[in-house]
């Protein structure tokens, strides 16, 4: 049990930093979203291997947490995949680099 | 009791969900203004609740969902901390949402526009009144989605939601960064709970490897960091608050970057005790970091609200810089406790003076751009001529977040400096002390620069047509305003309750913190 949950929380990280690289390295902002995906699937994977010490079964309090961020990671995708609709209407582009308006 | 601890968040949250079905009703009669009046309704009843709590003075107020496993239990608990500064929130809710009603009245989709507004509020409220981790995090979440959608309101301007689509991505790996740390916690001590979490830490402090305590540590200053505008994770800031409506500026700017402090001040102080964990320095170093580099570049600004978007970051600065100061005290000098709530007082103060002074200027600057249809500060020169209870209201903000000594906003860094300089013997407060002076002068330098300008030149000839804005929008400006004089006026009871929720945090009453107290201690 122990081993698999060192195995788990390995991959949660690997995971993250995945979801990380593809935030800072993609150009497209529909890859930035999946970027953002993956974290969250990085971080609920953690959350349950967390639950995983207690006995041989997941602790409940964990699957609950891991619920409502599923829920929670779906209305943010949904919140940034709105914004990104009107990205494309103002710019007919995805591409950061056609997108720096802003200053700093 | 339940129904009692949940009422605010239940006014706030059916408010916000009946407000599109009272805008399609009010429609029907012709009426739209109702469903504006139901929404600063809903603001009123929430702030007068906290207020009658405060007031009342029987905090803190518990109540647990006790559900048949233990796990499952859900608690609430109003104590003087989240009262404190769920006032703040409710009361600025309040004062946007009747600045709204003549603001906002040319942009359609209103009704998503309070129903957002309510349930941003109610994610803030939220976030302080919850007693356990993860619910923190589903508040957290709550408050963030409102906001970025409020950011990227506008959605007809380009500006508006490409800086939508920057908060968006900062802020939301940001919480996952926090939600991650909230796991590892949950993985080493199996409860989410506040006070078993503290108790389990305190317990196993020499089996816990020490080195992912810190770890935890770092990554909650940096998940929450992103909403309290620490600077490595600032840039959001100064692209989306300038995007906003005016209106959302001003509850941006004023509270919802105060609720990332309120949220490392709270885990920080009740998850891991500041005596046991060794974090002051760093937090004062990022504070002081945050405050130079964001003083600095306010001087390059002439957009006025990317000129009040960076002097609120400034601001946090010295938010972080007291939350620092208490804890580094804490960690070195555990014995004086004095000095502790005193950072912490200066640091609670300075959230409530920059709560209602950048507001006002966010609400006050607002008018000048409805007014103007600019927000270029070369433009908007001599405005104040033409608008002179919005311009005289405006000034009275600056003066006091300029920190000019008989308003509040001197005293709540005055507090923080004091406590610096009770112990000449450390080398590091001492340096920081200087490096923060510098910076309030800074701070006040352009503060001034800014009301010479607004206030104090003749009007060139492009703003001939002007005049005062609507009545709706005049009043918030000038209620804020009175209240910056009235808390200079009664500053002896307001410090007497921002004494409370120290004295939750530091876990000892504080007694007799009065400023001929302090004074006398000089």
């Amino acid at each position: 049990m122990m081993y698999l949950q060192i195995f788990y929380a390995n991959i949660a990280i690997v995971l993250i930093l995945v979801g990380l690289y593809c935030i800072a390295s993609k150009r497209n902002l529909l890859k930035i979203i999946i970027g953002i995906e993956i974290i969250t699937v990085g971080v609920n994977l953690n959350i349950l291997t967390m639950g995983l010490h207690k006995a041989d079964y997941v602790d409940p309090l964990a699957q609950e947490m891991t619920i409502i961020s599923i829920a929670i990671g779906a209305a943010v995708a949904a919140i940034a995949l709105s914004i990104l609709i009107n990205v494309y209407r103002h710019y007919k582009t995805l591409d950061t680099r056609k997108l720096r308006r802003l200053r700093w | 009791m339940l129904w009692c601890c949940l009422f605010p968040l239940l006014v706030l949250l059916v408010g916000g969900l009946t407000t599109p079905v009272i805008g399609f009703l009010s429609r029907k009669i012709g009426k739209e203004k109702i469903r504006d009046a139901w929404a600063v309704l809903a603001f009123a009843i929430t702030t007068a609740y906290f207020l009658y709590i405060i007031s009342n003075g029987n905090l803190p107020i518990t109540c647990k969902i006790k559900l048949e496993p233990e796990w499952a239990s859900v608690g609430i608990k109003i104590d003087a901390f989240s009262a404190y500064l769920s006032l703040i929130f409710s009361f600025l809710g309040l004062m946007v949402s009747i600045y709204s009603v003549g603001y906002m009245e040319k942009e359609t989709g209103l009704d998503e526009y309070y129903t957002l507004l309510l349930t941003l509020v109610a994610g803030m409220v939220g976030v302080t009144m919850v007693d356990d981790l993860f619910t923190l995090y589903v508040m957290w979440e709550l408050m963030c989605i409102s906001s970025y959608t409020l950011v990227s309101f506008r959605k007809y301007r380009w500006e508006a939601v490409e800086a939508g689509f920057k908060y968006l991505v900062m802020s939301t790996i940001g919480s996952l960064i926090a939600l991650y740390s909230i796991s590892l916690l949950y993985g080493i001590t199996g409860t989410l709970n506040f006070s078993e979490l503290s108790q389990l830490i305190l317990s196993n402090l020499a089996s816990i490897p020490r080195d992912t305590l810190y770890y935890i540590i770092a990554m909650i200053i940096a998940g929450f960091g992103v909403t309290a505008a620490i600077v490595p994770f600032h840039t959001w800031l100064p692209d989306a608050h300038p995007a906003a409506p005016s209106s959302i500026s001003a509850m941006l700017s004023g509270v919802v970057i105060k609720t990332g402090a309120f949220a490392i001040f709270k885990i920080l102080f009740t998850v891991f005790y500041p005596t046991k964990f060794y974090y002051g320095s760093i937090l004062i170093l990022f504070g002081l970091l945050t405050m130079t580099v964001a003083n600095i570049m306010v001087i390059l600004q002439r957009d006025v609200k990317r000129f009040l978007a960076y002097s609120s970051i400034a601001n946090m600065g010295y938010i972080i810089l007291a939350l620092g100061v208490s804890t580094y005290i804490a960690y070195n000098h555990p014995t004086e406790l004095g000095a502790v709530s005193l950072a912490l007082l200066g640091g609670l103060f300075h959230i409530l003076n920059h709560a209602i002074g950048k507001g006002l200027l966010f609400l006050g600057a607002g008018c000048f751009i409805h007014e103007a249809k600019t927000r270029d500060l070369t433009k908007l020169e001599g405005i104040g001529v033409k608008m002179p209870i919005s311009a005289a209201s405006f000034s009275v903000g600056l003066l006091n977040l300029a920190g000019v000594p008989p308003l509040s906003g001197f005293w709540s860094k005055f507090f923080i400096v004091m406590a610096m300089l009770a112990f000449p013997a450390d080398p590091f407060l001492y340096a920081s002390t200087i490096v923060f002076i510098v910076n309030m002068f800074i701070a006040a330098g352009y503060y001034v620069w800014l009301l010479e300008r607004i206030s104090l030149r003749s009007p060139s000839e492009h703003l001939a047509k002007i005049t005062e804005a609507k009545l709706s929008m005049v009043i918030p400006v000038l209620i804020l305003a009175i209240l910056c004089i009235l808390i200079t006026i009664f500053i002896d009871p307001v410090v007497e309750i921002i004494a409370e929720p120290v004295s939750v945090l530091v876990g000892s009453t504080v007694s007799n913190i009065k400023i001929s107290l302090i004074l006398g201690g000089v």
